[in-house]
């Protein structure tokens, strides 16, 4: 079922809160999760919703480094965050690569997929978050939390 | 991913290598476990458990918890409240 993004609000009322651009290593990655989850508590986000952004933007820069970037530190990953008065954030994350299929990802609750030591990161950002949206050609990643 | 889990992973792989195939990980210390992490407890698990022993944790943080549910592989995995209670299970 394609999804809803009739809620979505116009980006006219969104506030740019943070934009980031980092070198595609994980030590960036962790610094950029860092200052995400500080940017929540200052907007006085509940720590339930916190974790669960900064978990999702950990997945959604892995994917950026690992896939994207081909883990080349040269490269650079492009991360940020949004709010608007209502309290909605919206963060996005973007690669310099070709960009993937979200409908070709295996599902990794399938029995066969299990014990599969891969594949859990864009299944468990769509569950962390409240909208997730794959701009093509599959190079940023757009998430939502209500 | 990164230091953290390359560290696991060589913790991991010392233990299997000493013959070690009964394993408790306390994560207590580990507020968010993410796919990375996820793919490598239930490799480790796997191998373990061809070999007759078992991976089990103890004190996982609430949400470490959630995200092992979020991602159907909460029941793979025995969970106990402290080190003591996981060891004696084995007994």
């Amino acid at each position: 079922m394609p999804a809803d993004f009739s809620g979505v609000p116009e980006s006219s009322e969104l506030s740019e809160r943070l934009d980031l651009s980092v070198p595609a290593d994980a030590e960036a990655i962790a610094r950029v999760v860092d200052a995400i989850s500080e940017t929540l508590e200052r907007l006085e986000v509940p720590e339930q919703k916190r974790f669960e952004v900064a978990l999702a933007v950990q997945e959604a820069l892995a994917n950026a480094v690992v896939h994207g970037c081909g883990n080349d530190p040269s490269k650079q990953v492009r991360c940020r965050l949004q709010s608007n008065p209502e309290g909605r954030i919206l963060i996005s994350v973007t690669d310099p690569g070709l960009g993937f299929s979200p409908e070709r990802l295996p599902d990794p609750k399938r029995q066969e997929n299990v014990y599969a030591d891969h594949g859990r990161g864009v299944y468990l950002i769509r569950q962390l978050m409240d909208e997730v949206q794959i701009e093509r050609p599959g190079n940023e990643i757009r998430m939502w939390k209500y | 991913m990164g230091p953290a889990v390359d560290n696991l992973r060589q913790t991991m792989d010392e233990a299997l290598s000493n013959g070690d195939t009964r394993m408790v990980m306390n994560l207590s210390e580990v507020p968010m476990v993410d796919s990375s992490g996820i793919g490598l407890l239930v490799r480790y698990l796997a191998v373990i458990k061809q070999k007759g022993g078992n991976l089990k944790l103890a004190q996982p943080s609430k949400f470490a918890v959630q995200t092992l549910r979020l991602v159907g592989v909460l029941n793979l995995f025995e969970i106990f409240d402290n080190d003591d209670a996981a060891v004696e299970s084995f007994v």
